[in-house]
């Protein structure tokens, strides 16, 4: 831990966390209150849960070198199961849950889904991982919207205003930005502890070579439905966060346009590193919010879509790429050539 | 009564359509000894490996570990049946470190080979990892990225990575291929050094490194065996010749 905190990466991930614990203190000195607040929930808050769905995909694309795409569904299992069983959400299906139960149960749905998902598909790569994560993703679409008694259909389930947190309310942008903050700390800690243990490190050989991973000794396919496991949790997570933090859920929260979205903001921020989802997030919520003042609110499609084409482009490994290649060039550039000799 | 020989290949074949790559190999190889299997590109050498090390099932015939028929069963169970492998071309995980190379290969086939919890510093898998990285002279590369090793330092990683599961038997495919002669003296070291104990099955193109290395030799051409007998009687054998040097070719 403190070696990791030492290197490079880690004193970045630790400068930005602490940057991001002090920045509800910030905004409020650079613009009036309503703005700050504004700012930490609809571009901070939103980027962050956003983030924590996206890093789902990006956990597996990093570490196991493949991308489902069905990680906004599972996001959404978790959602749907939360707002099915808690009490106060409208209309009510089940309920009779606190959100201290219901929020478990939401994560537990979304791990089984993801080790569903996992089973089915364990044996496709490449395009044909993509295509039956996709063809899940929009069954699971279509299953919702169009289940009234289970899912209340097209309008989806409203009023999942979230717990109490040291008896404020969820909906207070301090805390829903904290929370989130601090769950994505936590996944991210995680996941960086969990890649340096043995099914990560098998996981990321899997990524490299699966045929050695077999004559080694180890199960492909149990790992690779494991991996899709523990990403199902993260997505679970960041499921509850985006059902609360949109207060409901509805087909639209799952349909292709948000699953497109969460691949979006990962390749955006760039598939090689987890933290770029959180970049990638960031960067999709602040065009998003603002495509109204840079262009035409109706063009958002576009905007994104220029960004997406250029970042591509220019960096197939996203911000974070670009980012490494300038910090690589700059110090190439600021090092002493060896012809300088001093005189 | 008798043990088992470490292999037992009977009327091995295996076809890809219309190509039979691997065809009738019969063949014993006993407890302890060290057989090379030769032969020209295309004689099915490395098919035949894949075949016994699980990579796809025989087509035809049966192949017995130990006295236990394998054929059918997946590639990671015969690795823990005690099978340890390197490949022709080296097949390792370029993002890790060599030390992480080598832990992975350590545990893949222990029960306990599933878990979430990082090793300590002092965990007993770690400290062997660095026993092998030792063994097969690459201590000083611990903690480098595999990507960034030389070609003679992969090969050497392959061996490595073969020999941490304690395998009781090895299967060498080519190990010299691609080094350098300033790199194949070691290698042959490295290889002569392995206890005396461990059966050892090796393809490898190179008769200086494989005839004083093995008590047996195999020759394989066309998917078939050609013939199967100690090294000196290969060296003599002129089929071999004729396989090797073509009609009217000379003896190196």
């Amino acid at each position: 831990m403190i070696a990791w905190l030492q290197s490079r990466a880690g004193r970045w991930t630790a400068g930005g966390f602490a940057f991001l614990l002090v920045l509800p203190a910030i905004l409020p000195e650079l613009m009036p209150a309503n703005q700050a607040n504004f700012w930490l929930g609809n571009i901070f808050g939103r980027a962050i849960v956003f983030g924590i769905i996206a890093m789902s995909l990006t956990f597996l694309a990093t570490y196991g070198g493949f991308v489902s795409l069905a990680q906004m569904s599972v996001a959404g299992v978790a959602g749907y199961v939360v707002a099915i069983t808690v009490n106060g959400a409208a209309p009510s299906i089940v309920g009779g849950l606190t959100y201290v139960t219901a929020i478990p149960l939401g994560i537990v749905a979304a791990v089984l889904a993801a080790l569903f998902v996992g089973v089915v598909s364990v044996r496709t790569r490449d395009i044909y991982l993509l295509m039956i994560t996709l063809a899940l993703a929009m069954g699971f679409f279509r299953f919702v919207e169009t289940n009234i008694a289970w899912f209340n259909g097209y309008e989806g389930i409203r009023n999942v205003l979230g717990p109490t947190v040291f008896g404020l309310p969820f909906r207070d942008p301090h805390v829903i930005y904290y929370v989130s903050l601090l769950l994505a700390a936590t996944l991210y800690g995680g996941v960086l502890y969990l890649v340096r243990s043995p099914f990560g490190l098998v996981l990321q050989g899997i990524r490299d070579n699966p045929r050695r991973i077999a004559a080694l000794g180890y199960n492909v396919a149990l790992h690779r439905v494991a991996a899709f496991g523990v990403a199902g949790f993260i997505a679970g997570c960041g499921g509850v966060m985006m059902t609360i933090y949109n207060i409901g859920i509805s087909p639209g929260s799952v349909g292709l346009g948000a699953t497109i979205n969460v691949l979006i903001m990962s390749v955006i921020g760039g598939l090689g590193h987890p933290i770029g989802a959180f970049i990638g997030s960031l960067i999709f919520a602040f065009f998003d919010t603002f495509a109204a003042t840079i262009y035409d609110r109706n063009r958002f499609n576009t905007l994104i879509g220029i960004v997406f084409l250029v970042i591509v482009l220019v960096s197939p490994d996203g911000v974070i790429g670009l980012a490494k290649r300038s910090y690589a060039y700059l110090k190439a550039k600021s090092a002493p050539q060896r012809w300088d000799k001093p005189t | 009564m008798s043990q088992s020989p470490a292999i037992e290949l009977k009327n091995v074949g295996r076809r890809f359509g219309a190509l039979q790559a691997v065809r009738d190999v019969t063949f014993d190889v006993a407890r302890g000894e060290r057989h090379a299997v030769l032969g020209p590109n295309g004689a099915g050498k490395t098919t035949l490996f894949n075949t016994i090390c699980g990579d796809f099932p025989p087509t035809a015939g049966s192949i017995k570990l130990f006295g236990e028929e394998i054929s059918h069963i997946p590639a990671h169970r015969r690795a823990r049946r005690g099978i340890g492998r390197t490949y022709q071309q080296s097949l390792l995980f370029d993002g890790l470190s060599v030390r992480d190379n080598l832990f992975v290969a350590v545990r893949g086939v222990l029960p306990n080979r599933f878990s979430f919890l990082v090793p300590r510093r002092d965990d007993a898998f770690v400290a062997k990892a660095r026993d092998v990285a030792e063994r097969v002279r690459l201590s000083h590369v611990l903690g480098v990225a595999v990507g960034d090793l030389s070609h003679g330092q992969r090969r050497q990683l392959e061996v490595g990575m073969a020999l941490a599961s304690d395998p009781k038997l090895l299967m060498l495919d080519e190990p010299a291929a691609g080094l350098s002669p300033v790199e194949r003296p070691e290698l042959s070291k490295l290889l002569k050094d392995l206890p005396r104990d461990l059966t050892i099955v090796l393809i490898e193109h190179d008769m200086d490194i494989a005839l004083p290395f093995a008590d047996l030799v195999t020759v394989m051409k066309d998917g078939a065996v050609v013939v199967s007998d100690t090294p000196d009687r290969i060296q003599d054998d002129p089929v071999v010749h004729e396989i090797y040097l073509g009609h009217g070719g000379h003896k190196h």
